[in-house]
């Protein structure tokens, strides 16, 4: 049965969404080669305009045709009224997302992969656990609606995520890190090399007092900054009304050294493809420009809400309706040297990861964190790995004034992409 | 389908073998604000095959095409011999078992209309959106599931469950000026339409809680005393010791093994904690795990003394303790991890007046709002929360984040609470990738001394 056909005799609007998905995982658990598997999953979604109602069903029963068309149907019958029109095909841009040499990877070659990144490692830091997995997909989703839009692209997504616990005595540190491409890279061991790197230098511990001082947050550390930031600018917490930025387009509400970009046309990235689930091509969206803010993301929904057009942010699982997400998200780098920013201060602090991110009342942009891993600054100098620290502040208050942004940046998580950001005072407690 | 699975398992050349198959369906309706988000029905159906072989390691496959089972085998085990485990790996013991264990429901909620799902969710959201004209947005969620779930193993073990579960979850948000304070109420369960229905209560002190935080002060960052809801040291239980307890983390690391060893002191002779998946009518209650091994109950810490963890076959067997039934997996797309099932601290003597009475300055927390533990490590926002000053419980106070090492922690509960209740809340616990997995937790009110309360 041709589920298109099918549900326009009963509707106005069709949307069919086919997902198929292989993936091959190896995974290392304290150092061994504990597992390896592999998933052959697909899945169909449906949305349907029906007297002006929309609805949604989804299945990964491809037997359960008839009975996904009938759900969608009887969704309809009781959906939202929102005036919502499924896109017609637009020219989209030329997005690189598939690499035959990922396709291409053998179990045995992922498996050689994990052993090279063991082995620049544990040399290094025989104390050391790592949990590793190296996982290789390849994904095709096609989407049709009865525009005659009919769209279908592949991704060859490749990521390796990496937790490291070192133990010695009553010394914890604990280490993640996820990459991910989905074009090929020879240098695929950089992240380990700069992981061990960071391992060395937390060996040494030193102390630090309380006190108000200038922060340097790593391109892991920003996150701290970046979550708010990005709920803040989604369409939906805008028209939620929950963003502290709604209402203010045109507004400076950041230091001028900050500018934010949601791109998912980037090559290669895990966040990238021609199109976003809905089939609105990708763009690259300035959200906030020498800290005036230009606009928010919004999928389909969300804009018709506002009466605006989709900024092609639209994101979906197989089981939900689309949701506004940023795809790559990017504090843009900026002029001073990381060795010149650290140089400058005389007593400070490095934050490379916090703990608890994300929770409390994020939206609101205030946040207060332990430390997970810091380092502190000594006329100039990293001097050595500080514990039991904490920070809080408001996000809105801390970017009115930043000190400056580094040149280098770095993929953080995938799809975030991040400078050093330097504030020039904020409150650090001690426990000590 | 009982055939087709057994006869893939005959096929099988691993020295041990399981399937798993789910056919579940599931609804779902939700508003945000005036909005109908939702009103929607899905079918997921698929397996997961795992073979072990001994000398290598576990081979994982998994799919939505039930039709060639025994190719899935031999896929799964051709990943097993790709792993390379230092030693071999043994499972734990467990009898051979045959059951069939049928749904119970009062009101079954696959005979009940959408719109009458629809008018139910409905219901609460005005409830909400009516309470106050500061509730600027909302979040009411139904969802039902109704899961078939068929379990062998080359054993001769062989499961058949039907899963029921339904959850209704309401959010508040409120709104005054810059100010905004949100508040969610959640409860679900093994249970039918039932389950759902009058549930307006907890729509209402939604709302209120979400207004009242409107007035709240942000806490004075400090050291304070601490008397934590019985939500709040359920969430706690669970999250900083709970998962410490699960042995996929121990038993690989010799460093974590002699954090947790048995026999260490944990806290004061007055507390006791365990996890028990035989509790009637608990989200994370099953006759059994999915290796198909009994649940029972598991005493975690008695008279402050460590004294037990958590297993799957695996890790009972590598470190020669007995299996507890605490292999669990989210659905038939992970192969099954340790996870708790339902956890707690055991009810003690104190009653709440004398647990407040002799704190001058302190803070009384309710609720648990999200958190993170790294090893000893924790950070927890507590939902709402009063200050408590000369033994009586104060003004309201908002931003409430506790922060602590684990250990210290523990020894500092000094009071335990004679009010246990189970908490029969919607959301779910997360591991890897695998959430939400339904737990139950429950919990007196406790008291702690000397916790570090964040605040700017
Ligand atoms: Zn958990």
């Amino acid at each position: 049965m041709d589920l298109m056909k099918e549900l326009l005799k009963k509707a106005e609007q069709v949307e069919v969404v086919n997902l198929h998905n292989e993936t091959t995982t190896v995974s290392f658990e304290a150092n061994q080669l504990k597992s390896s598997s592999v998933a052959q999953t697909r899945g169909t979604a449906v949305r349907v305009v029906r007297d002006g109602r929309l609805g949604f069903a989804a299945s990964s029963d491809e037997k359960a045709i008839t009975k996904l068309a009938a759900n969608a149907l009887e969704s309809a019958a009781y959906g939202d009224r929102l005036i919502l029109k499924f896109p017609t095909a637009k020219p989209a841009q030329q997005v690189r997302t598939f690499d035959q040499k990922i396709v291409d990877l053998s179990i045995s070659r992922l498996v050689e992969i994990g052993r090279e990144i063991l082995d620049l490692i544990l040399p290094v830091e025989p104390d050391a656990r790592v949990n590793l997995n190296l996982t290789r997909s390849v994904q095709s989703a096609s989407l049709r609606n009865q525009t005659g839009l009919d769209i279908a692209f592949e991704r060859s997504p490749l990521s390796f995520e990496l937790e490291i616990d070192r133990i010695v005595g009553d010394d914890v540190l604990i280490i993640f890190d996820v990459v991910g491409t989905t074009q090929w890279n020879d240098e695929y061991l950089g992240f380990a090399r700069r992981l061990v790197e960071k391992l060395k230098m937390a060996r040494k511990l030193t102390r630090m007092r309380s006190g108000n001082m200038p922060v340097i947050f790593s391109p892991f550390g920003v996150l701290a900054l970046a979550l708010p930031l990005n709920q803040g600018l989604n369409g939906k917490s805008v028209y939620k009304g929950t963003s502290p930025m709604r209402g203010k387009i045109g507004e400076k509400l950041f230091d001028e050294k900050i500018t934010l970009i949601d791109d998912g046309t980037l090559h290669g990235r895990p966040g990238s493809a021609p199109y976003d689930d809905e089939g609105v091509p990708h763009q690259r969206n300035v959200l906030v420009e020498k800290g005036v803010l230009k606009g928010f993301i919004y999928d389909l929904r969300t804009a018709a809400q506002f009466g605006v057009e989709s900024t092609g942010n639209a994101e979906r699982g197989l089981f939900n309706q689309p949701e506004p997400s940023s795809t790559n998200f990017m504090i843009q780098p900026g002029k001073t040297p990381l060795k010149d920013m650290i140089a400058s201060i005389s007593e400070g602090i490095l934050v490379e990861g916090l703990l608890g991110l994300g929770q409390g009342n994020i939206i609101s942009g205030a946040f207060s964190n332990p430390l997970a891993l810091a380092f502190k600054i000594e006329k100039g100098e990293i001097v050595g790995r500080v514990k039991d620290m904490s920070i809080a502040g408001n996000v809105y208050d801390l970017l009115k004034n930043v000190e400056a942004v580094s040149q280098e940046a770095e993929w953080v998580y995938g799809s975030i992409h991040a400078p050093y950001v330097l504030l020039p005072q904020m409150n650090v407690v001690s426990k000590e | 389908m009982r055939d087709k699975i057994q006869a893939a398992l005959k096929l099988s050349k691993a020295d041990y073998t399981e399937i798993r198959i789910e056919e579940k369906e599931s609804a779902r309706i939700s508003y945000q604000g005036r909005d109908l988000e939702n009103a929607n029905a899905v079918i997921d159906k698929g397996g997961v095959v795992r073979c072990l072989s001994r000398k290598h390691g576990w081979g994982v496959a998994t799919f939505n095409n039930l039709d060639d089972l025994k190719n899935k085998v031999e896929q799964a085990y051709q990943c097993a011999l790709v792993a390379q485990s230092e030693e071999p790996i043994e499972l734990g013991p467990i009898e051979v078992i045959e059951e069939h264990i049928q749904a119970v429901m009062k009101h079954d909620f696959r005979d009940v209309s959408m719109a009458a799902k629809k008018a139910l969710v409905e219901n609460y959201n005005n409830i909400l959106l009516g309470s106050s004209d500061k509730i600027i947005d909302t979040n009411s969620v139904y969802v039902d599931s109704f899961s078939h779930v068929y379990f062998a193993n080359s054993e001769g073990t062989y499961i058949e469950e039907e899963r029921p579960s339904v959850v209704v979850a309401t959010t508040a948000i409120a709104r005054d000026g810059d100010n905004v304070q949100q508040s969610h109420e959640s409860c679900g369960g093994p249970f039918g339409f039932e389950f759902a229905q009058d549930k307006e209560e907890m729509a209402r002190t939604a709302a209120r809680r979400a207004v009242e935080l409107l007035g709240a002060k942000s806490v004075v960052g400090g050291q304070y005393p601490v008397v934590a809801d019985q939500m709040l040291a359920g969430v706690f239980i669970h999250e900083a010791f709970g998962h410490l307890s699960e042995s996929d983390f121990v038993y690989e690391n010799p460093k974590a093994k002699e954090m947790m060893v048995l026999g260490r002191r944990f806290g004061r002779d007055i507390l006791n904690v365990y996890d028990d998946g035989t509790i009637p009518g608990q989200r994370g209650t099953h006759r059994f795990d999915d290796e198909g091994t009994p649940t029972r109950h598991n005493d975690l810490i008695k008279d402050g003394i460590l004294v037990g963890r958590l297993h799957s076959r695996e890790t009972a067997a590598k470190m020669d303790e007995k299996v507890t039934g605490n292999a669990r997996a989210v659905s038939y797309r992970f192969p099954p991890i340790v996870r708790m099932t339902n956890t707690a601290i055991e009810n003690g003597t104190t009653s709440f007046q004398d647990m407040i009475k002799d704190i001058k300055l302190g803070i009384y927390a309710c609720d648990a709002y999200g958190g993170e533990t790294m090893l000893e490590n924790f950070s927890f926002s507590s939902g709402y929360a009063y200050m408590i000053r000369d033994g009586r419980i104060a003004e309201m106070v908002k931003d409430v984040i506790l922060s602590g090492n684990l250990f210290t922690t523990l020894q500092n509960i000094d009071a335990i609470g004679n009010d246990f209740k189970w908490l029969a809340v919607g959301g779910g616990c997360g591991k890897g990738k695998q959430a939400p997995l339904p737990v139950g937790m429950g919990a007196p009110h406790i008291r702690i001394q000397n916790v570090v309360i964040g605040g700017q």
